[in-house]
């Protein structure tokens, strides 16, 4: 346990004070300043945990393109530039600070291209992303106040704008992704719809067909206990999301193991890695507290198992963790943690 | 103000009221007989549209007739109405009826065709539907109506997902439209049961006719 | 509140006391029904239709009848003319009525309607209300199309049906014919007017 407390305040100073201190904190220590608190001076500031969960989407960016060939560095340039380019533009025209450099925008763009299918149209990825930063980021005041995680509502806008372009996937190795590229269905489509199982290790190593980021579990591992290491992201959320997925889905495996898949395969498969690591640990749009937190990914992992089973879209993890955002404001009043001697 | 205090008791009130419901009922009823025929006319019409849409063959605009036939449906004995088309010398070129099955938002209404010897579709159109718009209303384009044209019936038709159909008996299903599609499906397998046997006992009854001449 | 024109009382439900985009009345149909520009249309018209009748008629009655009542009676009123209108449609435009669903009949409903015969037709003269029944009805349908035709155009492609973008140029975008379409089109269209509109004051005023 003196682990949470070793790892608390970093994410405190990270996630409360964004909103006020964006750039680099050196004027601030020069003089004596009135603030709330936290009043811990650390190394952190956004821009550098920012870059460090760049660094560790980067393993799952090489070995998308190491699947899907250039095609999918291409989706995730355009991806990030366009989120770079709507965070500026809005920031401009509001005359507020242009932050584009802390990094944010970046990761929203990567994350937003990894949850796309290889061969998505450039054109649809820009709408995405646009999307985004706009309606998902700053129509709620900016980096901080977004209630749904941008990257994720941006690929959901994109599966009701493209309902048939963003389920058309590719098998890996076939070629530049493209219009001709070998159309094949994705491990949990397979599941939900031919009864199919792919290996375990294939869905580990990446060898299947799907989105960007969700092929290869091994490369968003790396990545996550790299963030884990740097303390930036608590134990909690991204492994009791997924220890979630497991116990409610080995629930059906137990109850018939013919029809529902097996627990590893669940987390295993699909967006449940990429979303454990880096969508479940957003600072913004998940709890602060630890209490909150429990209730977030408990509930975020029993909606995953329920609309992947019994849902008519095959993948439940992206609508799983938008639901539970919604919740976050709530969660985060009724498990705030009382003040000693207080009376309510 | 010429009644005040009338207006304002209880008698008053129930006097408005009651004569302003009235008034409107006396002249929504005058109006709806106005109109009454005219939207029943519509409804037949587009009734009759389907109809020569779904049986190929038929030669002049009166070249159908109804069989109303008593037909047991989930339990219950209703009246079923199957339309026969014919060409100008009477010669039966297909038949068609009506199938209702739940969808996605409510009630799907179909028009079936069937040829003449009735292992197969002639056609389909949907009459009704509020399907989503831009997916589960594709069910009603030509892409997915062709699909049922020469469609065995038998043993049952099926749907399959994102790839070619390969037996007579199936169609491919729209793309992220899977459940009005095999609401469709499912409509028109429920129906052409009863419908197949109540032909049978018809052509019997034709046939016995044929023979007395 | 200073005495107006009728002209004033007629356009001022055009734009500056628009139901839809200044008053948020009869988001209902401006949300559900704008999945194309005729749709729009025909429910703009309609709805102009009853709120004009109704008005009328309201203001016609309005000394005779008592105050506790009054709802009532004015929803009876209504609901005539929206039966009215329903069947009419039924009759001649059996395509468009049935496109248009149960939204026809929801009319009733619609707080626009309400609005004007409570706050508006029970406390004027005949004149004023019929123009500032008309002018709320022309600019509500005014909105509507407008808002249909932003979602046929990137929804389906075409305008009123006629086809202005293939399916090869420009894949259509199936969540504008969805509900969080119409949300977010009608959002956007109140946020940028709402922008321009400060803006406007801000260099006014200075």
């Amino acid at each position: 346990m003196d682990d949470t407390q070793k790892k608390d305040p970093p994410q405190k100073t990270a996630g409360e004070s964004k909103p006020a201190q964006s750039g680099p904190a050196s004027p601030a220590a020069e003089r004596f300043i009135v603030s709330s608190s936290p009043h811990l001076l650390t190394e952190e500031n956004i821009p550098k945990i920012m870059y460090s969960v760049i660094y560790a989407l980067l393993p799952t960016v090489l070995v998308s393109v190491y699947f899907y060939g250039l095609r999918a560095l291409v989706l995730v340039l355009v991806c990030v530039v366009s989120c770079v380019a709507t965070e500026y533009l809005i920031q401009r025209f509001r005359e507020r600070t242009v932050t584009v450099f802390d990094g944010s925008a970046i990761i929203t763009g990567m994350l937003l291209a990894l949850t796309l299918p290889p061969g998505f149209p450039l054109k649809g990825a820009f709408l995405g992303s646009v999307f985004a930063m706009a309606v998902g980021k700053h129509f709620f005041g900016g980096l901080g106040y977004n209630i749904f995680n941008p990257a994720l509502l941006g690929r959901a806008f994109l599966q009701a704008t493209y309902p048939v372009l963003i389920t058309t996937w590719a098998e890996p190795f076939s070629g530049p992704a493209g219009v001709d590229a070998v159309s094949a269905a994705t491990p949990l489509a397979l599941m939900k719809f031919e009864g199919q199982v792919v290996p375990h290790l294939n869905l580990f190593f990446g060898n299947v067909a799907g989105s960007l980021g969700e092929t290869s579990a091994l490369a968003i591992l790396i990545g996550g206990l790299y963030l884990r290491y740097l303390g930036y992201i608590n134990w909690r959320l991204p492994l009791g999301y997924l220890a979630s997925m497991v116990f409610f889905s080995y629930l059906f495996w137990l109850y018939d193991p013919l029809s529902y898949a097996d627990p590893l395969f669940h987390i295993l498969a699909g967006g449940a890695m990429l979303g454990a690591w880096f969508m479940v640990t957003d600072y913004v749009t998940t709890p602060v507290t630890p209490m909150g937190q429990w209730i977030f990914v408990i509930c975020a992992g029993l909606l995953a198992v329920i609309i992947r089973l019994f849902g008519g879209l095959p993948e439940g993890v992206m609508y799983s963790i938008l639901l539970m955002n919604a919740t976050v404001p709530l969660l985060n009043k009724w498990t705030k943690p009382r003040v000693f001697g207080e009376v309510s | 103000m010429k009644e005040p205090s009338l207006k304002d008791t209880s008698l008053g009130m129930m006097l408005v009221l009651s004569s302003t419901a009235i008034i409107v009922g006396a002249v929504l009823a005058g109006f709806f007989q106005l109109v009454s025929a005219k939207i029943e006319a519509n409804r037949l019409e587009e009734e009759r549209r389907a109809i020569f849409a779904v049986i190929e063959g038929i030669e002049c605009d009166e070249c159908y007739e109804v069989i109303t036939k008593d037909i047991e449906v989930d339990g219950k004995v209703k009246p079923f109405r199957i339309f026969r088309g014919h060409d100008m010398e009477g010669n039966t070129v297909g038949y068609s009826f009506i199938a209702e099955g739940p969808g996605f938002s409510a009630k799907i209404r179909m028009m079936v065709g069937l040829n003449v010897v009735p292992d197969t579709l002639s056609g389909l159109r949907v009459v009704e539907q509020i399907e989503t718009p831009g997916l589960g209303d594709k069910i009603t384009k030509e892409k997915f109506y062709s699909q049922f044209k020469g469609l065995s019936v038998k043993p049952e038709i099926e749907y399959v997902k994102n790839r070619k159909p390969e037996k007579a008996n199936q169609i491919q299903a729209v793309t992220g439209a899977t459940i009005s599609s095999r609401a469709v499906v499912n409509a028109i397998n429920k129906n052409i049961k009863v419908v197949l046997k109540a032909l049978e006992e018809e052509e019997f009854k034709q046939s016995q006719i044929e023979e007395k001449f | 509140m200073a005495k107006r024109t009728i002209t004033e009382e007629f356009k001022k439900g055009l734009w500056a006391e628009n139901a839809v985009l200044r008053l948020l009345l009869g988001m209902c149909p401006a949300l559900a029904v704008t999945n194309s520009a005729i749709n729009g249309l025909v429910m703009g018209l309609a709805s102009t239709f009853v709120v004009v009748c109704s008005s009328t008629m309201v203001s016609t009655i309005r000394r005779l009848v008592p105050r506790q009542v009054r709802i009532p009676t004015y929803i009876v009123i209504i609901a005539g003319f929206v039966t009215l209108a329903d069947l009419f449609l039924k009759a001649q435009f059996p395509a468009i009525s049935k496109a248009l669903g149960p939204y026809v009949p929801l009319i009733v409903v619609n707080c626009m309607i309400m609005s004007r015969a409570e706050f508006f037709a029970s406390k004027h003269p005949l004149k004023p209300s019929m123009a500032d029944a008309l002018g709320t009805g022309l600019g509500f349908t005014g909105v509507l199309v407008v808002l249909g035709s932003i979602r046929e155009i990137l929804g389906f492609g075409s305008i009123f049906d006629i086809v202005i973008m293939t399916e090869e140029a420009f894949t259509p975008w199936v969540i504008m014919i969805l509900p969080p379409g119409a949300f977010l089109s009608l959002g956007l269209m109140i946020g940028i007017i709402n922008h321009f509109t400060e803006l406007r004051k801000k260099r006014s005023g200075i």
